[in-house]
């Protein structure tokens, strides 16, 4: 067998080509969209990060620090930010970068018929415009406090020589085949349906990157990437807990959890007269062992959850807030105060004996959350709710489901900026709200949180909106997850962060 | 010969095929469930759904709809990929050819494999090596593709590194043949080893049926040499109904090799063809549906412009 091995790969030019010398392999699961503006994926917001820095990115603890943009000034109590840009930066066609650039990308970033899926995150500004040739002001409509971490997320800077007047959709050449930004690597050649090649940029503005190039490969398969980590053919895939045996064994390997800024949840419909009350909700929290969830079925990588704010927002998660444990017996105390008592079968019924009966939906084919909602359904039954589990194609489920608003409990994902505000998926009325929920209190700390700069004043509303949420919960929170990375040990120089963020710092990366 | 009226009728035939199947693909993927995937994040606001439910042109009634694709695809117009933003035909243009390298491998080793093997099986029933490959085969066609494809990968990607794990090119190295031909064995066996596995048991019993047939009995009779038998007149009868297998077997080739592609992330239709329906881009799911009932269409036409060679008493009904 091991000479017929050996004969076969000969006959094929012998072995599996080595790594390229100082080529990053990287995986996606589609061709990108090589667009900060219009990246509608996970994969294209990837390969952005690399192509089109912003004018901030987000340091080790998510702070923004100066990237595009030497240093900054916040004037007129939080409503004028002004932006010195550095002199020393060429797009990749070797064009001067200027502020007419930033003009024309945030004019069309905040423009919902340019196509831009960035419109709500830059909706407060006002006016945008360039003070000479490198100076950007840009005047928002109201405070707007998450506006730097924004800046610092998904808003790579578009060259405006390239693109204005043009429809960004229909650049179809910039947005597949030649992206111009002024990032630490270029796009070199693009065959669709197999990789994205990019090469050092030897005029980046930060010093010539260490890497030679690196290759983004379409692997859509998840288990074939764990594949090709193995043998050589990618450096860095991003797992489900599920995948973990298949790289534990692995020389070549490393596992490393980098915070992941989302939460896991349930929503519950409140029009549905069922979750209207507080009481129910909280008695939820107790009635579901999220303990067992996060070490059964995420193995132990995530964080036990209070309120809708992650802990990997260090500076604003309140640590010291108690987190709701796995009671049945107090949740049953709890729905028996909201008038919910079992019948003779066990199943909690109100005053006119109608049971507690409703469906529980989840997108289907993941792993991870549909193992979740069956214990969640399995817990809510232990205490008297009759729930039905119902799987749907992810698509399905926004669309018919979730955006009409017809369904009664929902197990979905956040995944935020890194910044605790949360108005538009918790303030009344907002367009992400879709559990409908209303607290005025919240409303209030949720607006002040926005509209507050400084970051003691803001630490404290987020702390009481915190509080809040544990005794009216919007939504069932069931854990914040960590961002599983399996990564080649020849790659160094990784900063501490999720691959989103670290993909800010590719210059610094290396392979050994 | 051929009568030309007889080819007419073939392509009329086909022409009617494919307008069926455009009718139905379009109503039946519009009134799916869900939505393009573009509209899928949850995180979307209104305004932002409302400006991309514009772009795709969604907002009209399904009849107008209908009749705006009608009046494009007459015209050679199949709309622009949402997924791609680019036409359909040219998004489809660029993954057919490596779809047909990776069916026409697979195909070659189908015919080298199962024609010679099941000829061997039929004309020597019950021996050690028609058990042998009855079993195996059945065992090839009970194994799920993802699952042989997979084992395939651990065993000579990862454990032995002799093969790559995936990818039709070295990055860098396109346009290499000896590296294409690398990439593309693995999933060649993969996508071909159901269809070796049927062909085989389909020759197989074709030559025992064909070496029972009376004018096979006589020419033995006569003292016809075993070898001569079997070529002159096993063989020939056998071929028939193989040809018609073959026939139906390329459409699949093409078609259906989606679970193979995504698996060893080969740039092809079958790939495209996934990520079309997942991501609900109607026009492409459109144009990679005509473009596989063409492929079904044309290979039966040419098994059936085949058959009038192959046995002259079809000719006589052609």
């Amino acid at each position: 067998m091991k000479r017929m091995l050996t004969a076969l790969s000969f006959a094929l030019g012998v072995g599996v080509a080595g790594a390229q010398q100082g080529i990053l392999q990287l995986p996606l699961i589609n061709d990108p969209i090589m667009n900060p503006l219009i990246a509608p994926e996970l994969g294209s917001i990837l390969v952005n990060k690399v192509i089109f820095p912003g004018l901030v990115r987000p340091n080790e603890d998510l702070q923004p620090v100066p990237d595009l943009a030497r240093s900054w000034t916040i004037t007129n109590g939080g409503l004028v930010y002004t932006f010195t840009l550095r002199d020393d930066v060429r797009w990749h066609d070797g064009r001067p970068f200027t502020a007419d650039d930033v003009v024309f990308t945030f004019n069309t970033a905040r423009d919902p018929k340019s196509g831009s899926r960035l419109a709500s995150d830059f909706s407060s500004i006002k006016s945008v415009e360039a003070r000479g040739r490198n100076t950007v002001r840009f005047v928002l409509s109201r405070p707007f406090a998450p506006f730097l971490i924004l800046l610092g997320h998904n808003a790579g800077i578009l060259p405006k020589h390239l693109l204005e007047g043009k429809d960004l959709n229909s650049a179809t050449a910039f947005n597949r085949q030649t992206p111009v930004g002024t990032g630490p690597f270029k796009v070199s050649r693009v065959v669709p349906g197999a990789s994205v090649t990019l090469v050092a940029n030897r005029d980046y503005y930060g010093g010539a990157p260490k890497l030679a190039g690196i290759t983004f490969k379409v692997v859509p398969d998840l288990n074939t990437q764990v594949a090709q980590l193995r043998s050589g053919g990618l450096d860095w895939v991003t797992l489900e807990p599920s995948n973990l045996p298949s790289v534990q064994g692995a020389q070549n390997v490393t596992i490393k959890q980098a915070d992941a800024i989302q939460h896991y949840l349930v929503f519950f419909n409140l029009k549905n007269p069922l979750f209207t009350s507080a009481t129910v909700r909280r008695a939820m929290q107790y009635a579901v062992n999220r303990r067992a969830i996060i070490d059964g079925i995420l193995k132990g990588y995530a964080d036990y959850p209070t309120g809708t704010i992650p802990t990997a927002l260090r500076t604003y998660y309140d640590k010291s807030i108690k987190p709701i444990t796995y009671d049945p017996a107090q949740a049953r105390r709890l729905l028996a105060q909201a008038g919910w008592r079992p019948n003779a079968q066990g199943v909690l019924v109100n005053a006119k004996g109608e049971p507690f009966k409703f469906t529980l939906i989840v997108d289907k084919g993941n792993a991870t959350r549909e193992q979740a909602a069956l214990a969640v359904q399995q817990d809510l039954k232990k205490v008297g709710m009759d729930v039905t589990l119902q799987t749907l194609e992810f698509a399905t489920l926004v669309r018919d489901y979730l955006i009409p608003g017809k369904y009664d409990a929902n197990l979905i994902w956040w995944t935020t900026p890194p910044d605790p505000d949360q108005y538009s998926f918790y303030g009344t009325g907002q367009d992400n709200n879709e559990a409908s929920w209303s607290n005025p209190r919240a409303d209030s700390l949720l607006k002040r949180g926005r509209e507050t700069v400084d970051v003691a004043a803001r630490k404290n509303i987020y702390n009481a909106y915190q509080r809040l949420t544990m005794q009216d919960p919007p939504v069932l929170v069931l854990y914040y997850p960590k961002e599983l990375q399996a990564i080649s040990r020849r790659l160094i120089g990784v900063p501490d962060l999720g691959i989103r963020d670290a993909l800010r710092y590719t210059e610094r990366f290396d392979l050994r | 010969m051929l009568s030309p009226g007889y080819v007419a009728r073939r392509v009329l035939h086909a022409l009617v095929v494919l307008a069926v199947v455009a009718v139905v693909t379009f109503f039946i993927v519009r009134l799916a469930p869900g939505g393009p995937s573009l509209l899928a994040d949850p995180a979307l606001r209104d305004a932002e759904r409302a400006a991309i439910e514009a772009r795709l042109g969604l907002g009209d009634p399904l009849p107008v709809q209908f009749l705006k694709f009608v009046g494009n695809a007459v015209r050679g117009d199949f709309g622009q990929s949402f997924l791609f933003g680019t036409p359909t035909l040219q998004v489809i243009g660029s993954r057919l050819g490596n779809t047909l390298i990776l069916a026409g491998a697979a195909l070659t080793l189908t015919l080298l494999v199962a024609v010679p093997l099941g000829t061997l099986c039929g004309l020597r029933p019950h021996s050690w090596l028609d058990r042998l490959v009855s079993v195996v085969s059945v065992v090839v066609l009970a194994v799920p593709v993802f699952w042989l494809g997979l084992m395939l990968i651990i065993a000579l990607a990862v454990l032995r590194p002799v093969l790559p794990a995936g990818g039709m090119h070295t990055t860098g190295m396109e346009g290499n043949v000896p590296d294409l031909l690398r990439h593309l064995l693995l999933p060649a066996v993969v996508l071909a080893s159901a269809s070796i596995a049927e062909l085989l048991r389909y020759t197989r019993s074709s030559v025992r049926s064909a070496a029972r047939l009376d004018h096979v009995r006589t020419a033995r009779a006569k003292g016809l040499p075993q070898h001569a038998v079997n070529r002159r007149h096993v063989l020939k009868n056998a071929l028939i109904p193989v040809v018609t297998v073959i026939g139906l077997q390329l459409p699949r080739l093409v078609g259906g090799a989606a679970v193979t592609e995504t698996i060893f992330a080969w740039p092809g239709m079958g790939r495209l063809s996934v990520e079309a329906a997942l991501g609900r881009d109607y026009p492409l799911i459109l144009g990679v549906t005509l473009v596989v009932a063409l492929a079904v269409v044309l290979f039966n036409l040419l098994v059936d412009l085949l058959y009038p060679l192959i046995d002259p008493r079809v000719r006589m009904e052609a």
